[in-house]
This record gives structure tokens, C-alpha cells and sequence, in this order.
């Protein structure tokens, strides 16, 4: 048994040794290799740079996406304040919420989706910080009806009691999900099964065929309502959709909520903005939907950047 | 009974305590310069959307961080000026050198930031040559926002000389003839902030490095080192790196003492604190290396292991490296060697004779 | 009887003296100035990786590790200059002084003697790694006879000895720069750290690797060698790096006769017997 361990530790040794080996290279030789590369990278660049007046930017996913994502900490001396560096943004922000793992919507549309109307894109993106995608684009009737809403961790996606009272106001980590009635029981409306069926669709997606695909985009979203609930039907004191005091909301909350600031600028909206935004089925309707396949066509060329640094 | 009276008074102490800690809780808040009621939209995270361009565009606004920001006084308004109404268009870029609501009390004019454009637009930094004609790649030039965010207070505290942030005992001195806490607050951090640093070291250093230490922009503009990543090798860059709060960094240099930071000039230009007569004054500052001599400077503070720029000190560094790795891989060798040898101690290969 | 024994048996164990208290002593100290300045000094070499600030932290941070550095270079330096002076007093005394008195005193002759000292490293060496080399390889079973000091142990010696000069003087320099770039450029500072910061990477990892290892990792000595507390060898180490040395100690004692074999010969014996 003692030289058994002895044997397993002698071993262990030895790979230990080629482990010290990978060290000592990279902190020697590797540098030598890397230096090389690196002045032979910039000669690269300066040959180009002759070559063509402007260097061409490489526009590659790494670039864009992956490494653009940078925190910053600034060492204020009795707090470091830790936060995402968005370039060219002057304010700070000092919060970090962190991923919606439960949606399934976010899987393809993203966490800002709203991009279409100019002047409510980012109200909407507000709003979806801390209201599930269901919530307003899904208008259940009838029986399926239940008024029923309630909080849920967005990292953990478990129904959690009301943030509303400890948090201020928007940075809650949870968002509002309502709840369908499905053969008399109350189940939340972004089941196990529905979040499944759209991650197999993600990742089946390329061996599919176009009718395959585009059955079961439809499948997915079926629930869907062809118009989304709008500002107003919240933001009214007389009949809102969300039980905004069973959601946990103190009544100041409440009252700031459907008060005539925030009902008023709403109202400013529909009637100096968008006049006919609001008020689906006539013209602006069909215009809003010429506007989103021009959109979708200009959308359709390649993301470009002109410029990076 | 007397008893219950002393820890009466020790409760009362305590509560008094929690009433002033809870109230400085609350001061920032209470500074607030949102006349418009701007952040009734604008507190919540998520206002934000994904332009055109692909950029994020984020409209949140911290108010304690902004309130404890140099700008805390100035109101949402006296940047963004073109908002007049809510809800309003997208706004405009701020210019940073617009003339703001504030009196500047030596002078009592309106307070502006144009005397930094003006330093910056005769420094090195400048988009145009020195004849006025454009430098290629001008746009590689930083502006105002490629260097600053919202600039945030980071007070000193003389009291307790071992922290940073707002001293207690202090602000009962000034409590003694200002009457306004919020006055004495901001007043407080607007003083202090200026009495050191107003960025960490190692927050300056990443400021340069996000142009001086890509390497397109260093080669785009012929620049001889990568300047960050050598400061980094140097004792000053490694001690940024702990973060040593009284270690020079880029603008320490740089900037020629009592002089704005956006007057930076080339080396070559013999105003510059870093054109070769004048870098001794650097090193030999009182607070400093006051006993250095003028050959102090001769140190090259951005060597880098290249053998185009640094060639001697390449090939220095280059022994090392051999030796290093000369000698030690064959050890690790032998070590690996022996340690598979004593698992077959009796082992051998027989020759054939 | 003599206080430190050239053999001491404990245990039924044959023991051999090899370091005095003087010696061990000085090695204590180098080690323990060693490792406290590889580990004030490390972190600041690679300042970006994740323990650096840990690590620094322990010695103090950026306040106090560097003069917890400065002060343990300052304890090695001293060790340093005591070795060397220890060195030529004991060469002197024991060595040159009675051969003064037997002959007239050449530089030739102290030369040769210099030269003769058994950490001086020798032919003999070079035969060894080669014949090392071929037992590695399972050319042989036999190992090398090692002398009083192997070739390990004079790599052991003179690597540190040459470090201690490479990162004692490049130490000093970055110490007290003011004064040294009154005479020299600046640009000495840049060598020094080079210097001294490659160097004492070069140093740590061979004495926390090569050294370790031979010394109290490999299986002949796990989990501990402990000759440099009390200065005595055991006997089967004897045999397996010091062969020729054991045998001169064993037949100076008497005990020829009981002399082993040399290191894994036992098999060999027995089996190259059931051969004939």
C-alpha cells in the first residue's frame, strides 16, 4: 500500500515537472516569440496604413461584441465604485443588475428589444427591466384570464414575495409574471415546458427545415396578442391590469404611478408624439407597418462600424 | 436609578448617532438638483435602448453618484440645454463648453470649460498640426469624454488621517458658522477632492491606456511604446498597480507642474516638461528624488523588452532569458527523468554485445 | 568522546556528519531571507495576476513590503559578506596556514589548493552528469559514486553564489539610485531591474523546484530531508549520492568490512550470481 502512494506521488511528481516546464518557457522563451510577433504586427499595420490612406477596421464578433463589454473601478478612496464602461457615456451608474436567466423571450430578441417606436423605445426598454415580455404582449381572455401577477428572480427565475418595498424604484432583480389558468390550476405563464420548447428550437434550429422552422416559431409564439397592452391600460386609476398593491406597491408608489405626471406625460405622448400610436386599427396602424419592413430591410445589411478606439 | 439614567444617556448618545448617520444617509438625496423632475423617467436602470449603429444608449442617472459627482449643483438643464419640456426629443450631445448657471466667485463670470478646449487644442493632443492644417488620423484625438466621465468627489479626511471620505470632526468646525449641511457638504468634498488626486493613479494610467495602449492607434501615429503597459513595468507602475495613491503617474510627468493637464506637449517641443533638458526637473522635484542629479533622468522610463526601440536593453533581457530557461528546462528534465527512473529502479536496457 | 562524531549511529542507523553548526546556521538564514524576499518581491513582478495582491498585501502592501524587502536583502547582503570572510578564515586557518608551516608558501601552491576545494566544481562532474544521464536513460543500473559534494549540490552553491552577486549589486543600485547615477547614467536603474528581477526568477524558481526537490521532495528523502538541521546524513543516502565519499569515511572508521554496496546493486549482485 506505501509504495502503491509512493509510486501515485512519484507520478504526481513527474507531471508536476512538465507543468513546471510550461511555466519556465512561458515566462522565458515565450516572450522572445511574443516580442517578434508583436513588432511583426505592427509592421503589418504600417504596411497597411501605407497601402490605404485608412486602415481597414476589423469588424470581427470578438471585437464588437465580446470586447467591448468592459467594467471600470474607480478607487475613490473610502468606496470603490465598481461599474460597466459604456464609451462616450459621462453619466455613472454605479448598478448592476444582471441577466434575465429565465426568459425565454430575451433568448432572441435581447433585453432592450423595443427599437421601432423612436420616441418610446426607450421607455419601453425601461419598463421591460422589471416587466416579463408577457406581461403587456400577451392579453389573455376568458377562462385563461386570472389578474394574477407576481414577482420572480431573474437570475434564479423562482417566484420570490414583492422587492418593491426594500429596493428603489426599477432596480429591482426580479421581474412581474402573470399567471395563466390552465385546466383550473393557476400555473405562470412562461412554463417549463414552453422555456424548453423554445431552447430546443435555439438549438435545433440549423438542421431545421423552413417549414419546420417556421412551425414552430409559430408554436412559440401563439400567445402572443397581436397588440400589446399599451401605457394607458396601467397607467389609469380606474380599471389598471396590474394589481399594482397585490404586486407589493406602497400606496405613494401607487399613487406616483397613476398620478397626473406620469398619466399626464403619457397623454402629452398620444396627443403631441403619436397621435394615433395608441389607438390601434386605423391608418397609423398600416403605416407603422410599412415603417417596420423598411426597417426590416435596412436592417438587413450588415451591422457596420466606421469607426473603433 | 442612577444606573438606568447613565444608560439612558448611553441610548440618547446612540440614537443621536443613528439620527446624524440616517440623515447623512439621506443628505445626498436631499441635494438633489432635479428641478425639472427629470429622474421621475430617468431613476429607473432601464431606460436605455440599442441605436442604430448598434451602440447602447443608456439615459439612467444615479442620483447618489451624481450627487456626490464635482457637477452635483449644476441641474439636469444647464447641460442638456436644448430639453425645455417633458417628455421631450431626443436630446442633443452636451457641449461641454457651453457657459452653465454657475458664477465663478474670483471672477463672477459664468463658469465654462473653454479654457480647457483652448489648452487642448495647443497641446500635443491637438486635432490640427501646429500650421493649422488637420493631422492625418484627427480623429484618433481624444475629446473631452475619451478622458472624463462625471468626474466624482474623493475627499480627504485630515481627522483620521488613515482613510479617505468625509471627516466628522471636521464638518462640527464648519457646522460652527455655516448654517446649511448641504452647503458645508459639497464645499467639504469641493475642497478636498482638489487637495489630492482627483483620480487614483492607477485610474489615470487607464485612462491614457485606452488609446495609448492599443496598438493600432501606437502604430498609427508612429508612437515609440505602448505607453501604459511600459510605465507598468516600471516600480512606479507596479506600485499604481497596488494601488499606491502618492506614486507618479502619466500626468505627474507629463504636465508641467502647476500647469493644466490638457497643456501636455510633445517631447520634442522644448516647453515640455518631458523634452530632454527639462526631464531632470521631473525626477528631482522636492517631492520626489530631491537629492537625484541631472543624470538621474537619463532613465528610460518607456523601454520596452523590443529590439527595435530598446536594442540593448532586448539583448540584456535576452540573456537573462536564456540563462533562465537554458538552465532550467534541462533541470526539469532531469527531474522528470529520475522521478520516472525510481518507478523502475531496476530497469534496464540490455546491449546486444 | 568527540562532540560531532563523523558517524553517529541512532537507532541502529549509521548517521554521517557533513554541515556544522556554523553552516547550518548560515543556510537557515538564506533560506529564511530567500523565501520572505521571493515573496515581497514576486508579486511586484507579476503585478496583474490574481494573487498578486493577495500575496502583497500579507507582507503589508505597497507601504511595507518594500521595506520588509529592503530590510531581508540587507540580512542576506550581511550574510553574504560574513560567508566570503568565514570562507577565507577557515581556508587560512586550516588549510594554508599548516601547509605554511611544512613548506615555503607559493601563489601555485594556493591555487592548487584553492582549486582542490571540494565545493570547486571539477571532471569529476562532468563525468558524473554523463554517467547520471546514462542511468536516467536505462543505459546502467549503476549510479554515479558521488563525491563529498555532488555536482547538485555545487550547482546548489554556486547558482545562489552567483545570484547573490547579480542581485545583491542590481538590488543595491535600484536602493540607493540617487547616489549611483551621480557617477553612472540612468540608464543603469533600467539594467538593474532587468537585471535583478530576472535573476531572482531565475533563483526562485531553481531553489523552490531543482533544490526542493533534491532535497526534500524526491522519493529517496519524502517527505523531509533533515541533514540541514542536524547536519547528519543518513546512511542509505550516503550510498546512493555520496558512494565514494562513504566508502573513504567507512574505511577511515574501520569499518571496511562493512561497507554496502552501492545504490540498487543488490539486485544486480544477486541476479548477475543466479546468471553464473
Amino acid at each position: 500500500m506505501k509504495s502503491m502512494l509512493m509510486k501515485v506521488y512519484i507520478l504526481g511528481f513527474a507531471a508536476l515537472s512538465i507543468f513546471f516546464m510550461i511555466i519556465i518557457w512561458k515566462v522565458t522563451f515565450a516572450h522572445v516569440i511574443e516580442e517578434s510577433h508583436d513588432r511583426q504586427e505592427v509592421l503589418e499595420a504600417l504596411q497597411a496604413d501605407k497601402e490605404k490612406d485608412e486602415a481597414p477596421v476589423k469588424t470581427t464578433f470578438q471585437k464588437i461584441i465580446l470586447d467591448s463589454e468592459q467594467t471600470v473601478k474607480h478607487y475613490l478612496g473610502y468606496k470603490v465604485l465598481e461599474e460597466k464602461r459604456i464609451e462616450g457615456h459621462f453619466h455613472h451608474i454605479g448598478i448592476d443588475i444582471g441577466p434575465d436567466k429565465r426568459s425565454y423571450c430575451v433568448n432572441c430578441h435581447g433585453d432592450m428589444p423595443h427599437d421601432q417606436i423612436k420616441d418610446l423605445r426607450a421607455f419601453l426598454n425601461m419598463h421591460a427591466f422589471f416587466v416579463s415580455c408577457q406581461t403587456c404582449h400577451v392579453k389573455l381572455e376568458g377562462k385563461e384570464k386570472t389578474g394574477e401577477f407576481r414577482w420572480y428572480d431573474r437570475r434564479t427565475g423562482v417566484i420570490i414575495p414583492s422587492p418593491v418595498a426594500f429596493e428603489e424604484p426599477g432596480t429591482y432583480k426580479s421581474k412581474i409574471i402573470p399567471f395563466e389558468r390552465v385546466n383550473g390550476q393557476l400555473i405562470r405563464i412562461d412554463s417549463d415546458e414552453r422555456i424548453s420548447f423554445a431552447s430546443e428550437f435555439r438549438q435545433s434550429k440549423d438542421t431545421l427545415s423552413e417549414a419546420q422552422s417556421s412551425k414552430a416559431k409559430k408554436i412559440i409564439h401563439k400567445i402572443v396578442s397581436k397588440q400589446p397592452h399599451l401605457c394607458e391600460d396601467c397607467h389609469n386609476s380606474k380599471d389598471p391590469v396590474l394589481p399594482l398593491d397585490k404586486l407589493g406597491y406602497p400606496k405613494e408608489r401607487i399613487d406616483s404611478i397613476l398620478s397626473t405626471e406620469v398619466v399626464g406625460l403619457i397623454k402629452n405622448y398620444t396627443q403631441f408624439y403619436m397621435p394615433r400610436m395608441l389607438h390601434p386599427g386605423d391608418k397609423s396602424g398600416q403605416e407603422r407597418e410599412q415603417n417596420r419592413k423598411k426597417n426590416l430591410k435596412k436592417n438587413k445589411k450588415p451591422l457596420t462600424i466606421t469607426k473603433i478606439n | 436609578m442612577k444606573r438606568a439614567g447613565q444608560v439612558f444617556r448611553k441610548n440618547l448618545n446612540f440614537i443621536i448617532v443613528l439620527i446624524c448617520v440616517l440623515l447623512f444617509a439621506f443628505a445626498s438625496s436631499v441635494f438633489a438638483a432635479d428641478i425639472g423632475n427629470c429622474l421621475l423617467c430617468h431613476k429607473y436602470p432601464g431606460i436605455s435602448r440599442v441605436d442604430e449603429n448598434g451602440d447602447l444608449k443608456l439615459f439612467y442617472v444615479n442620483e447618489d453618484i451624481f450627487n456626490n459627482s464635482v457637477h452635483a449643483k449644476v441641474n439636469c438643464e444647464g447641460c442638456h440645454t436644448d430639453i425645455k419640456k417633458v417628455p421631450h426629443d431626443p436630446a442633443k450631445k452636451v457641449d461641454c463648453l457651453i457657459e452653465c448657471h454657475i458664477m465663478e466667485p474670483s471672477t463672477e463670470k459664468k463658469f465654462s470649460h473653454k479654457d480647457a478646449d483652448f489648452f487642448l487644442a495647443n497641446s500635443v493632443h491637438s486635432k490640427k498640426e501646429k500650421d493649422g492644417n488637420p493631422k492625418k488620423f484627427a480623429e484618433d484625438m481624444p475629446t473631452c469624454k475619451d478622458c472624463h466621465d462625471n468626474p466624482l468627489y474623493r475627499p480627504l479626511s485630515f481627522f483620521k488621517k488613515v482613510r479617505y471620505g468625509v471627516s466628522e470632526a471636521s464638518l462640527g468646525r464648519c457646522r460652527v458658522c455655516h448654517k446649511k449641511d448641504e452647503f458645508i457638504y459639497r464645499f467639504y468634498n469641493h475642497v478636498t477632492t482638489r487637495l489630492h488626486k482627483s483620480r487614483n493613479p492607477l485610474n489615470i494610467a487607464e485612462v491614457c491606456a485606452r488609446c495609448h495602449n492599443d496598438p493600432e492607434i501606437v502604430a498609427r501615429h508612429n508612437l515609440s511604446t505602448k505607453a501604459v503597459y511600459s510605465y507598468g513595468e516600471t516600480f512606479h507602475g507596479k506600485a499604481a498597480r497596488f494601488l499606491d495613491e502618492r506614486i507618479p503617474d502619466c500626468l505627474d510627468c507629463h504636465v508641467r507642474q502647476g500647469e493644466s493637464v490638457h497643456q501636455m506637449m510633445s517631447h520634442e517641443d522644448p516647453l515640455s516638461s518631458t523634452y530632454k533638458d527639462n526631464r531632470s526637473n521631473i525626477c528631482t522635484n522636492m517631492d520626489c528624488h530631491p537629492s537625484a542629479s541631472p543624470k538621474f533622468a537619463t532613465y528610460s522610463v518607456h523601454a520596452e523588452f523590443n529590439k527595435t526601440q530598446s536594442p540593448v536593453q532586448y539583448y540584456f533581457t535576452f540573456f537573462f532569458i536564456v540563462l533562465t530557461g537554458g538552465t532550467l528546462l534541462p533541470l526539469m528534465g532531469i527531474i522528470f527523468l529520475d522521478c520516472i527512473r525510481r518507478l523502475f529502479p531496476h530497469a534496464v536496457i540490455k546491449r546486444r554485445k | 568522546m568527540e562532540k560531532t562524531p563523523a558517524i553517529k549511529i541512532k537507532n541502529g542507523t549509521r548517521y554521517f556528519y557533513r554541515f556544522t553548526v556554523n553552516q547550518r546556521i548560515q543556510h537557515v538564514i538564506l533560506a529564511w531571507s530567500v523565501v520572505t524576499l521571493v515573496l515581497t518581491g514576486m508579486p511586484l513582478k507579476f503585478p496583474d495576476t490574481s494573487w498578486a495582491p493577495y500575496l502583497y498585501s500579507l507582507f503589508g502592501g505597497i507601504h511595507a513590503a518594500p521595506v520588509i524587502h529592503k530590510v531581508f536583502g540587507a540580512i542576506l547582503l550581511a550574510l553574504f559578506v560574513y560567508h566570503i570572510v568565514y570562507l577565507v578564515y577557515v581556508i587560512y586557518k586550516y588549510q594554508v596556514l599548516p601547509l605554511k608551516q611544512k613548506e615555503r608558501l607559493t601563489t601555485g601552491k594556493v591555487l592548487k589548493l584553492i582549486a582542490n576545494q571540494p565545493l570547486v566544481p571539477n571532471l569529476k562532474d562532468a563525468k558524473d552528469i554523463r554517467d547520471l544521464m546514462k542511468y536516467l536513460l536505462y543505459m546502467t543500473r549503476k549510479r554515479p559514486d558521488g563525491a563529498k559534494y555532488t555536482w547538485k549540490e555545487k550547482f546548489d552553491y554556486w547558482a545562489p553564489f552567483w545570484g547573490m552577486v547579480i542581485i545583491g549589486l542590481s538590488g543595491l543600485v535600484m536602493w540607493n539610485k540617487e547616489l549611483a547615477t551621480m557617477i553612472f547614467p540612468g540608464e543603469l536603474i533600467n539594467f538593474s531591474l532587468i537585471a535583478h528581477s530576472d535573476e531572482a526568477l531565475l533563483a526562485a524558481l531553481f531553489l523552490f523546484i531543482w533544490h526542493w526537490y533534491n532535497a526534500h521532495f524526491s522519493e529517496a528523502v519524502f517527505p523531509m530531508g533533515t541533514a540541514f538541521i542536524t547536519g547528519y546524513l543518513p546512511e542509505a543516502l550516503m550510498v546512493e549520492e555520496h558512494y565514494e565519499d562513504y566508502v573513504e569515511i567507512m574505511t577511515k572508521a574501520g569499518l571496511a568490512d562493512e561497507i554496502l554496496p552501492p545504490h540498487g546493486m543488490h539486485a544486480v549482485a544477486s541476479e548477475e550470481g543466479g546468471q553464473a
